[in-house]
């Protein structure tokens, strides 16, 4: 700035100065006042803090919690292995957070990973070129974005999940899925005890070879990698396979095996995702939108179908533009897990709360859960500014 | 007739394979939902639920016989609509016919349900908006007196409301007028910290930045309830009520996003102007309210609009503090016993509700954009 006006105007050197000087107080003066207001606050609630005999301190962390969480787990040590155990009342406050943070993250990497597809779904749906679907997909998307998050996370809990039929009388769908008002279970994969190291071995080859084909060039050597990735799934398999799926089973209070998610796990997860699917489809369409139309015209004239188009043309492009806004709409979507409070899904914020109604220390666990917030936000952009910069940087260099 | 609705459905729905299958998959399913909720709606649902709990649900727990306040509310607030609807659509017929249907309905259920002196005053309410409405529209200085106008009526509803204690209010009154306060709030100090991020002083962009970027990636409920706590620590001896906290809450949250909102309209004013302003000796303060701020306020208008919808739907999260919005009072309706069974008729009933409003604040958010669109060609 001075430089400006030394430019343009004579400025005696005395005055010269005297602005320098000026503008540097200016700063000290706003760093002052900042510094000054933060002190303030933080000896006010020091003072009343005092007053009711509180001091701050993280100490409480490593107390006994003496609360119960209806799911969650938490990193422990088993002898020198590290393992997660569920929570249980003697563990400490901290890891009570642990276990809450994991059920936020539990449910932010599935709703991110639904999201994304259903909401491309519903997104290439606007533009469909039938009309029925077009308009149901703009329906959805309307009714989704103009009524509160909250209403919709309630109304899955209480007028949906907690309506499923009794886990006795749940219909099994698909032969796997039982869908019960105790929880929704799904088939997963167990393991199996009696199989030796080699099949283990040789699943982990077919494993690596798998990951192989997608990173290596070349049709010969991708088919070569391709047929000892087979060759080794079946030789495991001859010598027993080491997985297995593991449908439930429905008993009187719920299922037996498989992965169970809780009434309240799956009523925030469908409201999320149902919720982030509308962001997302406004998002991808209008990435679709932005793209030149000569692109459709391009590839009709070439003989593509509309179809093959989107594929092949169309999403790819997609992508790179939507990165830094799907980005924004992840970190939203991890924010929006707070709200399992409302139907009394333990997330991180429901666990600060309890904790902090158990030990009274409100100021100290905000200072943690804000903390955790700003850094899973903080994750989330640089792992999507990471992947943004390698799909564009590939681009450039093409 | 009958050959123009074929073309139609043959071009919309059958036009190639694969639209022929959607349609055969999607028509059936439709028809089956549709004729199921009409169903319901018509036969099986007991809308009396309703109408007994209508009070509660529009203003919780306010006193009876102090009802003319949320009434005179009412009326001030659909002045304001009408008025800011003024500013952005032309009153022509049709719109004009659909708002005072729209009215006409309302006016006709609440005297239905409620009674025929609720009717008449939500009649006179909505008439009030309609000629506020035309009225803004008409005359050049009535436009000019919006925006004074809106504050005033904010200033108004709340030394109208207030008098029976903060702690009453409650239900769909609460949640518009939380709204209301919290959108007005968050423009100046957006505006000022969107100014500081912009700044050429070095520590006061780095505060606001780190302030705005602090609160976008923490959860709203995180920042209202610690607002909430801290308020009564820093001053121990005023008891301020939950609501004012609760606005406070929102409106530093809020803040940092019409910050960001006002940032992209600063950027979006030509550099020249800004140089050309300085190059006529104006000093930053003059060139910042007289220059930019003008012209980047005009851009961010449809945003600023649109996260008024925000704001409504984040008003939800005031159960955290203890208060009884729109939603928490449907809630304790379902929780008395006799209404156990009526979780759907409620819940319907909310989302009709916020969806009516959300769609409202869209659809002039829109209008908006391509008014202002239009006038800057």
């Amino acid at each position: 700035m001075t430089m400006q006006i030394a430019q343009t105007h004579y400025i005696a050197p005395t005055r010269r100065r005297f602005l320098v000087a000026s503008r540097w107080l200016l700063q000290a003066a706003i760093v002052a006042v900042v510094a000054g207001l933060a002190i303030w606050l933080a000896l006010a609630v020091r003072d009343a803090l005092g007053r009711k005999g509180i001091q701050f301190s993280f100490g409480y962390l490593s107390n006994a919690a003496n609360i119960s969480l209806s799911e969650g787990l938490v990193p422990s040590l088993d002898g020198v292995w590290p393992i997660l155990e569920p929570f249980s009342p003697s563990h400490s406050n901290a890891q009570a957070l642990v276990a809450g943070l994991w059920n936020s993250l539990k449910v932010a990497l599935s709703a991110i990973a639904l999201c994304t597809v259903f909401g491309t779904l519903v997104g290439i749906g606007r533009l469909s070129t039938n009309w029925l679907v077009r308009n149901l997909s703009f329906a959805l998307v309307e009714c989704v974005r103009n009524t509160p998050l909250l209403i919709q996370i309630v109304f899955w809990y209480f007028a949906v999940v907690l309506r499923f039929p009794p886990a006795n009388a749940a219909s099994n769908w698909f032969g796997g899925l039982i869908a019960s008002r105790s929880g929704v279970f799904l088939p997963g994969l167990a393991i199996s005890e009696d199989v030796g190291l080699a099949s283990w071995a040789l699943l982990a080859a077919a494993v690596a070879s798998a990951i192989a084909v997608l990173v290596v060039g070349g049709m010969r050597r991708k088919l070569t990698i391709l047929a000892v990735a087979i060759g080794a799934l079946s030789a495991a398999g001859a010598l027993g396979f080491p997985l297995s799926f593991d449908l439930p089973v429905a008993t009187r209070f719920g299922a037996r095996g498989g992965i169970a998610l809780s009434p309240e796990m799956t009523a925030i997860l469908l409201a999320i995702t149902v919720n982030s699917s509308a962001y997302v489809a406004e998002i991808v369409r209008g990435a679709i939108d932005s793209l030149p139309k000569g692109q459709w015209e391009a590839a009709a004239s070439l003989g593509l179908s509309r179809p093959d188009t989107l594929r092949d043309i169309i999403l790819p492009q997609v992508f790179r533009i939507v990165l830094p806004s799907l980005a924004n709409r992840y970190i939203s979507l991890t924010k929006d897990t707070s709200l399992g409070i409302a139907i009394g899904f333990p997330d991180l914020f429901n666990v600060y709360g309890t904790v902090s109604n158990q030990t009274g220390r409100n100021l100290e666990g905000v200072v943690i859960v804000m903390l955790v917030y700003l850094a899973l936000s903080w994750i989330i952009s640089v792992c999507v500014n990471a992947l943004n910069a390698r799909i564009n940087g590939q681009g450039e260099t093409r | 007739m009958n050959a123009a609705a074929l073309r139609w459905a043959h071009r919309n729905l059958f036009a190639k394979p694969f639209d022929t299958a959607l349609s055969l998959i999607v028509i059936p399913v439709l028809a089956w939902v549709l004729y199921a909720f009409a169903v319901w709606v018509l036969a099986e649902a007991r809308w009396e639920v309703i109408g007994g709990s209508l009070k509660v649900l529009m203003t919780g727990i306010y006193p009876a016989e102090q009802l003319w306040r949320a009434w005179f509310a009412l009326a001030m607030l659909c002045a304001m609509f009408g008025a800011g609807l003024g500013l952005s659509v032309r009153p022509g017929r049709t719109a004009l016919t659909v708002v005072a249907l729209a009215g006409a309905v309302v006016a006709a259920s609440a005297a239905a349900v409620v009674g025929a002196g609720a009717g008449a005053l939500t009649a006179g309410s909505a008439a009030l908006g309609i000629a506020a409405w035309v009225g803004v529209h008409r005359s050049a200085s009535a436009r000019r007196l919006v925006l004074p106008g809106l504050l005033a009526g904010v200033v108004a509803i709340f030394a109208v409301l207030s008098p029976p204690g903060f702690e009453l209010w409650g239900g769909l009154l609460l949640s518009v007028v939380l709204t209301i306060t919290v959108s007005i709030l968050t423009v100046p100090f957006g505006i000022l910290l969107a100014l500081g991020r912009q700044s050429r002083i070095a520590s006061l962009r780095v505060i606001c930045t780190a302030y705005i970027e602090t609160m976008r990636s923490v959860p709203l409920i995180l920042v209202v309830y610690w607002i909430w706590i801290i308020v009564p620590l820093l001053a121990p001896d005023a008891s301020i009520p939950s609501l004012l906290r609760g606005m406070a809450g929102y409106a530093l949250f809020f803040a940092a996003y019409v910050a960001e909102y006002v940032r992209s309209g600063l950027q979006a004013v030509p550099k020249g102007q800004v140089e050309a302003a300085r190059s006529l000796g104006m000093s930053s303060w003059t060139v910042n309210v007289d220059i930019v701020l003008p012209q980047a306020l005009r851009v961010v208008v449809p945003s600023l609009v649109g996260q008024i919808l925000d704001i409504f739907n984040g008003a939800t999260l005031v159960f955290i503090i203890g208060l009884t919005d729109f939603l928490r009072a449907g809630q304790m309706i379902l929780a008395d016993p006799q209404n156990s069974g009526r979780t759907y008729e409620i819940y319907v009933f909310l989302f009709a509700v916020y969806f009516a409003i959300g769609g409202a604040i869209t659809f002039a958010s829109r209008r908006l954009e391509a008014h202002l669109a239009r006038g800057s060609r």
